[in-house]
C-alpha cells in the first residue's frame, strides 16, 4: 500500500510540473492572478462535476470542519504571494531551492512531532541521512540550473 | 534583505508541507475529492479578490489562448488530490519527497523537449545528480 501510495504521489508531482509549464506559458501573456485565478476557476469546475457524479464523501460537512482545517485554504495563496515577493530579490532558482528545502525540512518536522494529528515517523538516524542526500540534490539542481542560464546567456 | 528573502521562499515551502498535512486530517473527515473541492473553491474566492484589486493583466486572454494552456486548473485537481490521500498512509515527509522527484524528472523532460512552451534547455549531469540523490532520499526516509 505504501510502495503504491508513492507512486501515486510521484505521478501527482509529474502533473504539477506540467501545470507550472503550462502557467507559465499563459502567464506571460494573461498575468501572473489572472492564470492562478483561472487556474483555481477551472478546477472549481472540473471538481463540482466530478463530486456531483462520483463524490462519496460529504461537502456540507465543511460547514461542521474545524476551522483550523479550513485554514489550509490560505496557506497554499501565502505560498504563490511569498515566491512572488522573493523571485524579484533572490531569482527563481534561489527562490525554488529555498521553497523545496522548507517543503522538506518542515515535511520530516510535522512527521517527528505527528502534528495536525497525522502519522509520526520518529527523526531517526536513516531520515538524517534522507535529509543530507536532499541538500545534495538541492546543490545539483543550483549547479544545473546556474549552468543552464549561463549557457543561455553566453 | 537578502537574507529575509531567502527566508521567505523557506516559509513559501513550509506552507505547501503544513497545507498537506492539514488538508490530510479534513480529507479523514469529509472525502479526498470534496478536500480538492475545498481548496479550489476557496482558492477561487480569494484569488478572485485578487485579482479584482491587484489584477493588471488580461483575464480575456482565456479566450483568445490556445486550449491546452488553460488545463492547469484539472492537473493542479491531480497533484492535490494524490496529497490528500497519501498523506495519512506515509506521512508528510515521503509524500513531499516523492511530490519533488515527480516534479524534477518530469520538468526535465518537458524542458529537454521544449515541450508546452517551455524554452528548450539539455538535460545536464547535474540535473540527474540530483534526481538520483533525491531518490537516495526517498529510499533512506522510507
Amino acid at each position: 500500500m505504501g510502495l503504491f501510495m508513492i507512486l501515486f504521489t510521484l505521478i501527482g508531482g509529474i502533473t504539477l510540473s506540467a501545470q507550472s509549464s503550462i502557467n507559465g506559458t499563459l502567464s506571460r501573456k494573461a498575468g501572473t492572478i489572472e492564470t492562478t485565478f483561472l487556474t483555481f476557476l477551472t478546477g472549481t469546475l472540473f471538481l463540482t462535476i466530478f463530486i456531483l457524479f462520483f463524490g462519496n464523501g460529504n461537502v456540507l460537512g465543511l460547514l461542521d470542519a474545524p476551522k483550523w482545517q479550513l485554514s489550509a485554504a490560505f496557506l497554499g495563496t501565502m505560498y504563490l504571494l511569498l515566491t512572488v515577493m522573493a523571485v524579484p530579490r533572490i531569482g527563481v532558482i534561489a527562490t525554488n531551492i529555498a521553497g523545496i528545502a522548507g517543503q522538506l525540512v518542515i515535511g520530516v518536522v510535522i512527521d517527528h512531532f505527528g502534528w495536525f494529528n497525522s502519522l509520526v515517523i520518529e527523526l531517526d538516524m536513516k531520515r538524517v541521512f534522507a535529509l543530507l542526500f536532499m541538500v545534495l540534490s538541492l546543490y545539483f539542481i543550483y549547479r544545473g540550473n546556474k549552468r543552464t542560464s549561463e549557457e543561455s546567456a553566453a | 534583505m537578502r537574507l529575509l528573502s531567502y527566508l521567505l521562499a523557506l516559509m513559501a515551502g513550509a506552507a505547501l508541507s503544513f497545507e498537506g498535512a492539514i488538508y490530510a486530517e479534513l480529507g479523514k473527515s469529509i472525502g479526498q475529492i470534496e478536500t480538492s473541492f475545498y481548496n479550489f473553491f476557496m482558492g477561487s474566492i480569494i484569488l478572485g479578490l485578487l485579482w479584482l484589486f491587484f489584477g493588471k493583466g488580461k483575464l480575456s486572454y482565456a479566450l483568445e489562448a490556445p486550449k491546452w494552456s488553460l488545463l492547469g486548473g484539472v492537473l493542479g485537481v491531480v497533484y492535490l488530490t494524490s496529497i490528500v490521500i497519501s498523506v495519512p498512509f506515509v506521512g508528510v515527509g515521503i509524500t513531499m519527497v516523492a511530490v519533488i522527484i515527480g516534479q524534477l524528472v518530469m520538468s526535465m523532460v518537458i524542458e529537454h523537449f521544449g515541450w508546452l512552451g517551455s524554452k528548450k534547455t539539455k538535460i545536464n549531469k547535474d540535473k540527474i545528480f540530483a534526481v538520483l540523490s533525491m531518490i537516495i532520499a526517498l529510499v533512506l526516509i522510507n
